[in-house]
């Protein structure tokens, strides 16, 4: 069962709720760990409480109780609750408590220092994950190339330096390899010199260790091949044909063969990167590869014991990764065409399939959705039957629902609605719904209103009357929770731990639906109905 | 000496609410008082616009002029601030006040109108400056250490600019130019007048402690 892909996060109530032999495992999903995340990030809310219920096992490992805590302790369908569940809640640190890498969303790495000791019984993540290795009895095998340093209150935990090195020295194919934690520090501490446009060095030594800067690109956004020692300076922009890829430039790889149906995927003759010794297409580099071109004998003899029989992607010593882009110019991964027509999804050329909950039966009989598959990661996983039967909804259900993010708050909301300055912007769950459907309710701007799903949950939230939205279409934000169906979950929190603000999550009302390649959920595309709250 | 003054650029704020969470966090401002907020004109529809509103430290400040105890002085940079030893809380600085920049914290007996707070454009009281006095009663003083308004600092689009008049208005002259359509600037006028006005007054001596 290891080696079977497990199931996805999207569906784990499913693992826990679905018939056994419809699942492709042999027991149902007993346990779950909440690692630093929100349960009303996740749609199907009110199966999501059911399937809580019935666990063996919940825990839950965050700074923050979680609205986890909160819909484990509210009393649920009768009968649900398993007896013998046990719930832990384990206090991680926050990122004020613990030092090291962090990746942002340009790909650059930044070094953080710890500012304070892990307050009260908090723990780094990186000690809970060792003891709980221990627990299970593959702690040495976890930690075998890592150093171990006292950590809180003296317990053992992997030294953070070491585990960015055993990162470095296994992710080779993404180039998560150049970025060591000595180059990160010597950035942080010389931010002065990198260009606040370009992001890259122009000269700098680093004092501390008289590490050149000169030519790298802040925090050695990845892909940064090769090893650190190779000073590849990191890409600021993917598939840039323009540099050399030891300047971060590049171009498409070949990660799908050199032909298809007697169609070349590689680059055409003239098509590569700035510099580059092979000016056509080419495949990606192995050990044979670099042979044939002659090349081998550039690596030195140590580089040649590791890379003998191995690719660009296996070659531990990083030879393959150093000769083919700093001696030839040209790039590890092979140089090819992007791939337009992806052959071995559902739809190669992205089609319309119209939702499975829609407004419009016309749309779902012209652009049908899947057919059911049986065992998708382990679990049935259903499309047609879904759509058919709920091909007529609109008449109940009239208005698309979509949700999406605030600026205010940040996923799941527990963390952020527990910031006073951040709360204060935001006091309220709502919904945005166009003056005309509005109208049509006898709904004014800012009245409690209910939302009401096809599973029979149904939200209480205020009313935000905007031309935002079009007159069939409301929109919901996802980051509350706390109130679950019109009733304040406070009593469920631990003692003091519930959020400044507390409100209606809007995935207690979402509805069924899978993306048929990455098993995503449907969190932009339902249906729902509105009504005036009366008091 | 410089002129401090706030530009914000309406081409430019996007409306994320880092200049009014600077600010809370910066000076730990209460539940209730905001010393700066985003202001959404035509919110969901074309043409919608934000703008980041404080108190702008005008040159003919209304609030000044209408005060019956005399509690507001301007500083030798032009920034315009108040003493609230002497603020009794009247609130006619809120009905004279074109940005409605002064707050009046209402959590007391009967919610009972407190002193008056507003933007100090991050410059402090009339009490030593970085003193543990000051940073109760008007928050940190960062124009003492050097440096500019948290608000304007923080702004990730850099719409709310906080600095020397001249640097700023010269900034947002050429976004001006370069966008090759009319400014944005609103309040500017309403704040600043004509360029021929606005001389900074001198500031009154800190109010006597008995």
């Amino acid at each position: 069962m290891l080696t079977k892909p497990g199931m996805t996060v999207s569906r784990w109530i499913d693992g826990v709720l679905e018939k056994n032999d419809l699942i492709d495992q042999d027991s149902n999903l007993r346990g779950m760990f909440f690692w630093g995340h929100a349960p009303n990030s996740q749609t199907r809310g009110a199966e999501m409480k059911r399937a809580m219920d019935k666990l063996d096992l919940l825990v839950v490992i965050d700074p923050y109780p979680s609205a986890t805590a909160a819909m484990a302790a509210m009393p649920g369908t009768a009968g649900d609750l398993n007896a013998n569940r046990a719930v832990y809640l384990l206090p991680a640190a926050t990122q004020f408590e613990c030092a090291g890498s962090v990746t942002a969303s340009n790909r650059s790495l930044q070094w953080r220092e710890k500012v304070i000791e892990p307050l009260f019984e908090s723990r780094t993540d990186h000690m809970i994950m060792y003891q709980l290795a221990q627990k299970l009895g593959f702690d040495k095998e976890l930690v075998a190339n890592l150093k171990m340093v006292q950590g809180k209150g003296g317990m053992p935990e992997p030294e953070i330096e070491s585990i960015l090195r055993e990162i470095n020295q296994s992710m080779w194919t993404i180039g998560y390899t150049g970025q060591s934690p000595e180059r990160l520090k010597a950035h942080m501490r010389n931010m002065n010199v990198f260009d606040v446009k370009t992001l890259r060095a122009k000269g700098g030594v680093d004092k501390e260790t008289g590490y050149k800067l000169d030519g790298d690109y802040f925090g050695c956004p990845w892909p940064c091949y090769g090893t650190p020692e190779l000073k590849h300076p990191g890409s600021p922009n993917l598939y840039d044909t323009t540099r050399h890829v030891m300047d971060g430039g590049g171009n498409f790889r070949a990660n799908f063969g050199v032909d298809r149906d007697g169609v070349n995927l590689l680059a055409e003759d003239g098509s590569h990167s700035k510099g580059a010794d092979i000016t056509t297409g080419y495949p990606e580099f192995d050990h044979i590869f670099l042979k044939k071109l002659g090349w081998w004998n550039e690596l030195t003899d140590a580089e040649k014991a590791a890379a003998e029989g191995k690719n660009w992607k296996t070659d531990l010593s990083g030879g393959i990764q150093r000769v083919v882009m700093k001696n030839h110019g040209c790039h590890p991964f092979g140089n090819a065409k992007a791939r337009a027509v992806v052959w071995n999804f559902p739809d190669p050329v992205p089609l319309h399939r119209e939702a499975l909950y829609s407004t419009r039966p016309d749309l779902v009989a012209k652009y049908p959705t899947h057919d059911d598959k049986k065992a998708f990661w382990r679990l049935p996983t259903l499309y047609k039957s879904v759509q058919e039967k709920n091909k007529d909804i609109g008449k109940q259900f009239p208005l698309i629902m979509s949700s999406g993010r605030l600026v205010e708050y940040e996923g799941g909301g527990e963390e952020t609605r527990s910031n006073p300055w951040l709360a204060e912007l935001q006091q309220e769950m709502f919904v945005e719904i166009n003056p005309a459907a509005a109208n049509d309710r006898g709904i004014r701007d800012g009245e409690q209103v209910w939302v009401k799903s096809p599973t029979g949950a149904k939200i209480l939230v205020r009313a935000l009357v905007t031309e935002r939205v079009d007159r069939g279409t409301v929109w919901l934000p996802f980051h509350f929770s706390g109130r679950w169906q019109g009733v304040d979950m406070l009593p469920y929190y631990p003692e003091g731990a519930h959020p400044v603000v507390r409100g209606e999550a809007v995935n207690t009302a979402t509805t069924y639906g899978y993306d048929s390649v990455t098993m995503m959920q449907e969190t932009k595309t339902t249906v729902c109905q509105v009504e005036r709250a009366t008091a | 000496m410089a002129r401090m003054k706030f530009i914000c650029d309406a081409e430019r704020c996007i409306e994320c609410n880092g200049c009014v969470t600077a600010c809370k966090a910066e000076h730990d401002i209460p539940w209730g008082v905001n010393r700066r907020r985003v202001v959404t004109l035509n919110d969901g529809v074309q043409g919608e616009r934000s703008i980041s509103v404080a108190c702008m430290h005008c040159s003919d400040a209304p609030c000044m002029a209408v005060c019956p105890v005399d509690c507001f002085y301007r500083t030798p940079e032009g920034v315009v601030l108040h003493d609230k030893d002497i603020c009794i809380g009247c609130g006619y600085c809120s009905y004279a006040c074109p940005f409605g920049a002064p707050q009046f914290p209402t959590n007391g007996t009967f919610g009972l109108r407190g002193k008056m707070d507003k933007c100090t454009f991050c410059a402090g009281g009339p009490e030593e400056n970085s003193s543990q006095a000051e940073y109760e009663k008007y928050g940190r003083n960062r124009l003492a250490e050097g440096k500019l308004p948290a608000c304007a600092e923080m702004c990730s689009t850099k719409a709310l600019l906080g600095g020397d008049g001249d640097v700023v208005a010269d900034i947002f002259r050429t976004r001006v130019l370069n966008r090759g359509k009319g400014s944005e600037v609103w309040g500017w006028g309403t704040a600043y007048g004509r360029p021929t006005q606005g001389t900074p007054g001198a500031a009154p001596a800190p109010a006597k402690k008995s």
